[in-house]
């Protein structure tokens, strides 16, 4: 599903040169659980950036699907990624003006789906991460873990291939970690490619396949379970 | 999607209440001043729209050259021109003079007596050329008789209440008889020509003895409605010599002037006209509305750290960018449409004040197409012009950049300059207020060479010459009356003029000096306090004092006499000696220049009475209202104070005056809260480096001195570019007069330190808060 060839991430000021990732070849088959750790700086963000699309490699190349796309324009990108994968941000990044059942609904309103057909989905996508009661409430209102399961309900609203998880649990405690870490596991037992940056060993214990990454190059890959 | 957006919207405005309101008080105001403005202008444009064939009625006015070269236009022309006109050009369909009547008359029917000075004298045609609704009467001539008076609705329901009073007898001044042949609508407010009756040149000649033959004498205003098609440049081509070839000597060319610019251009070439002051204040109005649309996209953009994270969202989730410039757009419209509601509001509210400055009755007509097409246009302009840069700039960010903290992009300069933009129009218009003030006051303080303090005039029915004397003998013996004269014209509106002078020595080029004339009584200058320079004024003490002629600085000049008394003289046929200079007085607003003056003793012709009185006016005007109503108890005692005339010169300035000011304030007011915008924005933006500052040891000292330089950089620039654009400016305005003040470097200086001290204390309480924050709580945030 996803390939990397020689890739490369460079990040220039003026006088500073900092290479984050250097040389990294990738795959990552569709329906596999991914998760990538590493020291602080090592480049994980930065790796997670560019498989979403949300950042360009300075050099090499980057396959979704069968296509090459690191030079796909803006408004190609965000076609891709709208239609294809979901993302889940360790701050939640939910938007603070709208209510949960807004959060959710947003990705259905840029896929232009009806009016009907997003409600189903999104009271479908609540119920589902058991957070459907708060659906009126604003962000600032729920917990940690409630704002974490709607930051996953709106990932895996559209329905996409594959989710990148950026240290999903990172401002949770143990039980919410647990929890998302729960539905996290269900969704790939479901068929979504995971790809997740981590920290923690025992998330990570939750994957298929570890990759360790050092300043900016892939150092090991282990296979947590067999396939 | 649109009651998502519109939810987001109120949302985000309602979340940042402070935010919000001073973004939708900044463009209520904005749009407040344009709408004000515009109701204005659309009512000045309107002038005279009522009448129907208004594209083909055209005045007639002449071009006057003086002896210097130049060139002055005035309305009055001769009496046979209209119907010269109409005879000898096809293109001439009706052609009416227009005279108003000459001082009081008094008008009695229905046992009621009414003084009026309203009336008109015209031509039947008059009716053809002008759209007056008939109400009774002769629909299709109503002049048709020459012994019909036509009546306003006005003065008929003040005479006879709501009948149709036609045929019935109108008395006037006790002598002449008129019926009444029609009744004409009032005209409305936004009339060039208001009328209380009409009569026909008939009482003009039976009344006045006028000679209505003669080329030479010019009163009359000349209307033409020209046919159909006619070709207007080649008629006025063609009646430019008229006067001339009838009168060699004349060097008096014609001119036609469409009937739809009469009310707002002048016929002046140097002139503006009551046009200039449209387009400045249209002008006004756009500065006022961009400052507003500044000063959102200053607020706007300033958050753009709060919103960054919701774009980078939304585009994370797919939104494309032309999708966000589109809610930002809408969230600019909504608060355009909310700013607008409350701008009508405020409108309603302030149109009576606004009335009052302009002189207009203005009125709100929510319903009325003009306007509401006026208000799609502010809402659409206004919305679009203040979104987009928010817009394009807020749906640029990538969210790449967002999640990594690095969103920040280069708009800083882009505000500074708008910033910039809105303190030079706001100090430059600040400025012009000043210079406009201190001119004005130069006028109506400055040495108009005679004294136009405490004297107190009145206008007198025609041939009271009998009574005068010995009304003048009464007044004197009232405490408080210094001096009492009388003329055909007071100081502050001579207007009658003649070539027909003779001197001894008098040159070819001399012949087309114009000279002022104006026909006085004794005392005349005792009264005024003129300066004689040479000989003396007219007094009684030298018996008659008939044929003897006053001539001022200017005319001794033209005539080439200068300081010599006993020179003999011709005026029209009268030969007559000089028996004093004066000193050169205005006896015109100090727009005009003093111009040459001929003065002669011809009781016949006088019309006011004027009086000097001493400092406490009102018991002495009282004591003349008493011997006023012994002696004429028909005629009402209408006084006037020639001290208010001649403010009333200025009047046009000085409501301009007042207005400059009331919109400079605003625009000062807008502007600071865009500074206020722009410095938030700074001081968010800072908030991490003043608190690491801190943390390595600056003091307040230090970081007041790093955030000030800053900004007054960016204000001392406003400064310098709204110097020179109100410099050039107002030396083109001041040009217009014969008499200003020069600007002079104080205002300017002036200008600069407010627009510093104003700066100043809008943002001193953020950076102060800025200063004194914790670096903990900021770094906190990190």
């Amino acid at each position: 599903m996803i390939k990397t060839k020689n890739l490369i991430k460079i990040f220039r000021t003026d006088e500073v040169e900092t290479t984050a990732l250097n040389n990294v070849n990738l795959e990552i088959n569709e329906g596999e659980f991914v998760a990538i750790m590493g020291p602080s700086g090592c480049g994980k963000s930065t790796l997670l950036n560019i498989i979403g699309l949300l950042d360009n490699p300075s050099e090499g190349e980057l396959h979704f699907n069968g296509y090459q796309v690191e030079n796909y324009s803006e408004r190609q990108r965000t076609n891709l990624r709208k239609e294809n994968i979901g993302f889940v941000f360790q701050s939640f990044n939910l938007i603070d003006e709208l209510t949960v059942f807004e959060n959710v609904e947003l990705p259905l309103l840029y896929m232009k789906v009806s009016g009907s057909e997003r409600k189903r989905r999104v009271n479908e996508a609540l119920e589902r991460m058991n957070i459907a009661h708060r659906a009126k409430h604003f962000p600032q209102q729920l917990s940690g873990g409630q704002q974490q399961r709607v930051a996953i309900a709106r990932a895996v609203i559209s329905n996409p291939k594959l989710i990148l998880a950026d240290e999903p649990t990172g401002n949770l405690d143990s039980a919410n970690g647990e929890e998302v870490m729960n539905l996290l596991t269900q969704l790939n037992e479901e068929g979504t490619t995971i790809i997740m940056v981590t920290h923690s060993p025992s998330d990570a214990d939750r994957s298929h396949r570890i990759i360790q990454l050092f300043d900016g190059h892939v150092v090991t890959e282990n296979m947590r379970q067999k396939l | 999607m649109i009651k998502i957006l519109l939810n987001t919207v109120i949302r985000n405005l309602y979340k940042q209440k402070a935010y919000s309101a001073i973004n939708i008080l900044g463009l209520a105001t904005g749009v407040t001043c344009t709408l004000l403005i515009l109701i204005w202008v659309n009512y000045e444009i309107s002038f005279d729209t009522y009448h129907k064939d208004i594209n083909r009625i055209y005045t007639v006015y002449e071009n006057q050259q003086y002896a210097d070269g130049d060139i002055f236009s005035v309305y009055s022309t001769p009496s046979p021109l209209a119907e010269s006109l109409k005879n000898e050009y096809p293109e001439v369909e009706y052609a009416s003079r227009m005279v108003s009547t000459w001082g009081q008359l008094v008008l009695s029917a229905n046992g009621k007596t009414i003084v009026e000075n309203g009336g008109k004298v015209v031509d039947p045609d008059f009716f053809k050329i002008f759209s007056l609704p008939i109400l009774y009467g002769n629909y299709t001539n109503p002049l048709e008789n020459e012994n019909t008076i036509v009546l306003s609705r006005r003065l008929s329901e003040r005479f006879f209440g709501d009948i149709d009073p036609v045929g019935l007898t109108i008395e006037i001044n006790s002598t002449y008889q008129y019926i009444v042949g029609a009744v004409v609508e009032n005209a409305p407010e936004n009339s060039s020509i208001h009328f209380d009756f009409f009569l026909p040149f008939k009482f003009f000649r039976d009344y006045w003895q006028y000679d209505l033959s003669d080329w030479e004498a010019n009163s009359f205003h000349t209307f033409l409605k020209l046919k159909d098609g006619a070709n207007t440049d080649y008629l006025a081509e063609n009646i430019r010599y008229h006067v001339r070839q009838r009168i060699p000597y004349s060097n008096v060319e014609l001119d036609l002037q469409a009937f739809d610019r009469y009310h707002l251009y002048s016929i002046n070439k140097n002139k503006a006209g009551p046009i200039w002051y449209v387009q400045v204040f249209l002008l006004v109005a756009v500065l006022i509305l961009l400052i507003a649309c500044f000063n959102y996209m200053n607020l706007a953009t300033a958050r753009s750290e709060r919103r960054a994270r919701e774009v980078a969202i939304r585009k994370v989730v797919g939104a494309q960018r032309r999708g966000l410039v589109g809610l930002f757009l809408t969230e600019s419209i909504i608060f355009t449409c909310i700013a607008l509601g409350m701008a009508i509001v405020f409108v309603e509210l302030l149109l009576p004040v606004f009335g009052d400055l302009t002189n207009r009755t203005l009125t709100l007509n929510p319903g009325n197409f003009k306007f509401l097409l006026a208000v799609v246009f502010i809402v659409l302009t206004t919305g679009v012009l203040s979104g987009s840069y928010p817009a394009l700039f807020l749906s640029s960010f990538l969210p790449i950049q967002v999640i990594r903290g690095v969103f920040r992009q280069d708009s800083a300069m882009l505000r500074k300059i708008l910033v910039v933009i809105q303190f030079s129009m706001s100090i430059a218009l600040f400025i012009c207020t000043c210079v406009i003030y201190k001119q004005l006051n130069f006028l109506q303080e400055s040495d108009i060479g005679y004294n136009k303090d405490n004297i107190v005039y009145v206008e007198m029915l025609d041939d009271f010459y009998d009574e005068y004397s010995e009304l003048k003998n009464e007044l004197l013996k009232i405490p408080g009356v210094h001096w009492v004269t009388a003329a055909n014209q007071m100081p502050v509106n001579f207007s009658n003029s003649t070539w027909d002078v003779e001197w001894p020595g008098k040159t070819v080029d001399a012949e087309q000096v114009l000279f002022q004339l104006s026909f006085v009584d004794f005392d005349f200058i005792e009264t005024f306090e003129m300066d004689v320079i040479q000989g003396r004024g007219f007094s009684k003490k030298h018996g008659e004092d008939t044929l003897k002629f006053i001539i001022n600085e200017s005319a001794a000049e033209k005539m080439g006499m200068v300081y010599t008394i006993g020179e003999e003289i011709t005026l029209w046929n009268y030969t007559g000696e000089v028996i004093g200079i004066v000193k050169d007085f205005n006896f015109n607003s100090l727009q005009v220049g003093v111009n040459p003056l001929i003065m002669m003793r011809n009781p016949r012709s006088f019309k006011y009475i004027g009086i000097r009185v001493g400092e406490d006016q009102e018991p002495i005007v009282n004591n003349i209202r008493k011997i006023w109503t012994q002696k004429f108890p028909d005629v009402p005692f209408n006084y006037r104070l020639l001290e208010e005339d001649f403010d009333y010169f200025y009047q046009a300035e000085s409501r301009m005056g007042k207005l400059f000011a009331t919109f400079t304030a605003i625009a000062f007011i807008i502007s600071c809260l865009g500074l206020f915008g722009l410095v938030s924005f700074v001081t968010e933006s800072k908030a991490r480096e003043v608190a690491l500052r801190k943390v390595f040891g600056a003091n307040v000292d230090h970081i007041f001195q790093l955030l000030y330089k800053d900004i007054f950089k960016w204000i001392m620039l406003s400064v310098a570019i709204a110097w020179v654009l109100s410099f050039f400016a107002m030396e083109w305005w001041l040009n217009g007069f014969a008499y200003r003040i020069e600007i002079g470097i104080g205002i300017f200086i002036l200008a600069g330190i407010l627009s510093i001290l104003i700066a100043f204390l809008t943002i001193y309480k953020q950076i102060a808060r800025l200063v004194s924050s914790a670096p903990a709580q900021v770094l906190k945030y990190e």
